[in-house]
């Protein structure tokens, strides 16, 4: 009974408060720029309404048009039960889910670009093909990143990975993973969700042609995964395991808002990369991670 | 059954299958299915059974008395040659039929009965001097099957560069064999862990096998002999004959003590060929050439595998070991099934479009349905994505390298490496993919050809089927083939000890199945919403296009072109563009042609070199009697020379 409880405790925090996060970082955004800005709800409003919409779909796609979101926001979702919650732990945990929840996360962009394929639309090409290219760094970032958590704990589960603080290389993680969260999240400066009719855009182009309850998954999708990296981040930087239940339940929340913030704030502050400076950046990203892992390495001897 | 009578059944079937091949097809059919049959039973029996089998013969066949053996390693190779040995006989019934070739078909029946039959002597015999015949009629035969449609000069080139490495390859290993026999006194095989004096032969072994396997930078016959070779040829080269490379490499390092250095060499040259490979893979726009580079990525995750277990005996039988062996084994046979599938699906597009220009397919998934939903499976497991095959074994290279960096020995720096190789190497192979499968199947169609194709018969769709439902099942069950990894590295290292299935496997075999349950009714629900009359067809929106045509979409070049700029230094790009000028610009083209860089900036220089020195030296006989009886006198002096300086001493 208790089980269920937690299970579904923990599918409700995923799953309602994941929303959540893009109307802060809008918000944010806002307030910097000095205006009122949409409310902080606005997504959930979004959903609602997509979700009775109609579907209007390309003559030239495929069922996998449809099917696709659809994979994608269950491999997010299957990632998600890996990463535990602070105190509330993970759904599932065993020795080697870090590189499921990185495959699944891998699902996801399978089925995303797939999907951005079926409709034979040049834009969509474009985007599907940034997504896959920068994914490429970005996994060796993420690869280093775990290895990181791994040599500082010595596990390879990602409920212990996750429980101590990684100590000195925690600020050089953390650079390297909020970097990774901007990319894989396709946010300012790799991206930006602002626009929608830009050729140099990478998630909002691949999406163009998805409409109603799709599209609707799609955006939930997004959410899930930036609400994932977030808490990824918090506790991979932090000593979660330390603390007490109450105070690491309190630290976790204002850790995703602080990460949520922050990528707001640098939404605000920062323009968007010029194409060719990414890989530039993404490199920078790998670096940090590699470095951390040196530091980790030391400071575990 | 015992598997004696059933190697004998396998050998004796496909024997006969040499000789009616060219005559009678159905019987040929019986015969090889029978064959494959039998040899996928005995490995079955052997690798799930408790003994291997051995069997020592009285006849002698070059002075050496017959010696067979099938243990648990070599029962896993045996086992995917069956399978791909039935699925593309079967495969070419329609794909290779008389009709369509009524002079090579007949002849490829009796080669492919004889590719099999020596792979399948390869796998058994325990002679070395056997086991070299075996090799070189492997070889050959592998030569005319990829050289069946030898009219086109593309093919002829191709075969004949394979046979010139493959022969390279042939003389490391008959130099290892004769050493080997020098050394240890006979040329029997087996076990010969505790002679410390053989350590260096392994480097000769690596090189020798190491070109068959098309380990990076030993690869260059592979690209060009897999795109050319008809697509079932492609299908048991990439899938089966590449891996007699790895058995090799598997079989020697298991039996012959490793030099020192082995472990870091053969994980740097696996992690190097997995990252090299797959880049020149996602670069190419010829679907057959992209799925032989990514055999070079493949055989390099199962080389990461192989190092790290060596690596892991050089540490004192670290337990990570097992589990990357183990990873190994199963990739070996994950990469047998869909690369086959693979193959054989560009091959039914093949079939479909008469071109393997990715640019010039597109929207094939209406004309070709069943071969898009067979290609979409091999893609998501040969993408290493859960919940296929491709995932399980990866994931546990993975582990093995992961637990090998927790352990914290010398060693760990090998396993960091080759973890971020391998990441960066499984995202490249999922960007070459959807390039790959988004290009070919989905969109508009690019050209007359692809617009007007046609589905592949029911023996093709039959055949890709087979090798998709057991990628499925490899992936959703992976604990079932547990105890048969675990008798292949029994074979490989008897000291460590048999592991029960890992519980970590069984929780990614449970993670799996409920992932293939949830995608599947998520999948569903969203379709059966969609055929409710929620949707509506419209043209594609992007951005309000009026009239967007085919050549308007993203192309391979395209899509590969921003990865293309980063790995610029290895993959030397040939360009041919013509801007368009003027304003009314007629003519305008970009052509990217990405050639094979080790053959053409290594390979071919050196043999230019040796070519000028043999026509240098073949000046020396030019017919005239005079010189040649200069020759026999400067001979005679020099010689002369010899003796007195010699006597004087």
């Amino acid at each position: 009974m208790m089980i269920v409880v937690s299970f579904l405790a923990r599918l409700a925090w995923w799953l309602l408060l994941a929303p959540l996060l893009p109307g802060i970082i809008n918000k944010v955004k806002a307030w910097v720029a000095g205006r009122r800005g949409p409310p902080v709800l606005q997504l959930y409003y979004d959903l609602a309404r997509l979700w009775q919409k109609q579907v209007v779909m390309s003559t030239l796609a495929s069922p996998a048009f449809i099917v696709g979101p659809a994979v994608a926001w269950v491999a997010v979702l299957g990632a998600t039960t890996m990463v535990p919650l602070g105190p509330a732990g993970a759904t599932l945990s065993f020795r080697g889910d870090v590189v499921l929840m990185l495959y699944l996360l891998a699902l996801a962009r399978f089925a995303t670009t797939w999907a951005a394929m079926e409709t034979g639309s040049a834009f969509e090409g474009m985007g599907a093909a940034r997504e896959v290219s920068y994914a490429v760094l970005a996994e060796a970032a993420m690869i280093a990143a775990m290895l990181t958590l791994a040599v500082q704990t010595g596990s390879v589960s990602l409920a212990t990975m996750l429980a101590p603080s990684v100590g000195t290389s925690a600020v050089l993680l953390a650079a390297g993973l909020f970097t990774v969260l901007l990319v894989e999240n396709c946010r300012v400066p790799f991206d930006d969700p602002a626009t929608h009719l830009e050729l140099t855009m990478i998630h909002e182009v691949m999406v163009l042609d998805h409409s109603g309850p799709p599209l609707a998954v799609i955006l939930h999708g997004a959410s899930l995964k930036l609400l994932l990296f977030a808490v990824l981040l918090t506790q991979s930087v932090l000593p979660m395991g330390t603390y007490s239940p109450a105070v690491a339940a309190a630290v976790l929340v204002a850790g995703v808002l602080a990460v949520t913030v922050g990528v707001g704030a640098v939404e605000s502050l920062m323009a968007r990369f010029a194409f060719r400076r990414v890989p530039l950046l993404l490199t920078t990203s790998v670096l940090l991670c590699v470095f951390a892992l040196l530091v980790a390495w030391q400071g575990a001897a | 059954m015992t598997v004696g009578p059933l190697i004998v059944l396998a050998f004796a079937a496909l024997t006969l299958g040499v000789v009616v091949g060219r005559r009678w097809p159905r019987l040929w059919l019986a015969l090889t299915l029978t064959g494959a049959g039998a040899a996928i039973v005995a490995s079955l029996a052997v690798l799930f059974g408790a003994v291997d089998w051995e069997w020592r013969g009285a006849f002698r066949l070059g002075g050496e008395a017959l010696h067979l053996r099938l243990d648990g390693l070599s029962a896993i190779f045996l086992a995917l040659v069956g399978v791909l040995g039935a699925a593309g006989a079967v495969y070419a019934r329609e794909y290779w039929s008389d009709a369509h070739y009524p002079a090579s078909a007949p002849r490829g029946r009796a080669w492919w009965s004889a590719l099999l039959l020596s792979m399948m002597l390869v796998l058994t015999l325990s002679n070395g001097l056997h086991f070299l015949i075996a090799w070189e009629s492997f070889a050959i035969a592998a030569f005319f099957l990829i050289t069946l449609d030898r009219g086109q000069r593309a093919v002829r080139s191709a075969g004949w560069l394979y046979l010139a490495a493959s022969h390279a390859g042939t003389l490391a290993l008959f130099a290892f064999f004769a050493l080997l026999a020098a050394r240890t006194g006979s040329w029997d095989l087996g076990p010969m862990r505790d002679q410390a004096a053989l350590q260096p032969l392994l480097w000769l072994a690596l090189f020798g096998f190491g070109v068959k396997a098309g380990l990076f930078p030993l690869h260059v016959w592979l690209p060009s002999a897999h795109a050319n070779a008809p697509s079932h040829v492609s299908a048991i080269m990439s899938g089966a004959a590449i891996k007699m490379g790895v058995y090799g490499i598997m079989r020697f390092s298991g039996w012959l003590p490793a030099p020192a250095a082995a472990g870091w060499v053969v994980t740097g040259l696996g992690a190097a060929s997995a990252l090299l490979g797959i880049a020149f893979a996602f670069a190419q726009g010829d679907l057959k050439r992209l799925l032989a580079y990514c055999s070079v990525e493949n055989v390099g995750i199962i080389m990461v595998g192989v190092g790290g277990a060596l690596l892991a005996r050089a540490d004192g039988d670290a337990a990570w070991g097992r589990l990357l062996l183990a990873g190994a084994l199963l990739h070996v046979w994950n990469h047998g099934l869909f690369k086959g599938l693979l193959f054989l699906g560009a091959g039914s597009v093949l079939h479909a479009t008469g071109t393997r220009q990715m640019s010039r397919l597109g929207g094939l998934w209406r004309k070709l349905p069943w071969t898009a939903g067979m290609f979409a499976i091999g893609t998501l497991a040969v993408a290493g994505l859960p919940p296929l095959n491709g995932f399980v074994s990866e994931w546990m290279v993975y582990l093995g390298l992961f637990d090998a960096v927790t352990s914290r020995g010398a060693s760990a720096w090998a396993a960091i490496f080759a973890a971020l190789m391998l990441g960066t190497a499984g995202a490249l192979a999922l960007a070459s993919f959807v390039k790959a499968g988004a290009t070919v199947f989905l969109g508009a169609a690019r050209g007359k050809r692809a617009a007007e194709a046609h589905e592949s018969g029911r023996t093709m769709v039959g055949s890709m089927l087979v090798l998709a439902a057991l990628c499925v099942m490899l992936g959703l069950a992976p604990t079932l083939v547990w105890p048969a990894l675990a008798r292949g590295v029994a074979a490989w290292q008897p000291a460590w000890p048999v592991a029960p299935v890992p519980q970590s496997l069984q929780a990614i075999g449970g993670a799996q199945l409920t992932l293939a349950v949830l995608l599947v009714a998520a999948g569903l629900f969203a379709w059966r919403r969609l055929r409710g009359g929620v949707a509506r067809r419209a043209m594609t929106w992007d951005c309000g296009y009026a009239a967007p045509t085919a050549r308007m979409q993203y192309t391979s070049a395209s899509f590969a072109g921003i990865v293309g700029g980063w790995f610029r230094w290895i993959l030397r790009p040939e360009l041919a563009l013509r801007r368009p000028r003027g304003l009314l610009p007629l003519r305008a083209f970009r052509l990217e042609r990405f050639p094979e860089t080790v053959l053409d900036v290594v390979i071919a220089p050196v043999g230019g070199l040796i070519m000028q020195t043999a026509s240098g030296a073949r000046r020396l006989q030019h017919g005239s009697l005079q010189a040649y009886i200069l020759y026999v006198v400067a001979g005679l002096v020099a010689l002369g020379a010899l003796v007195l300086t010699a006597g004087v001493r």
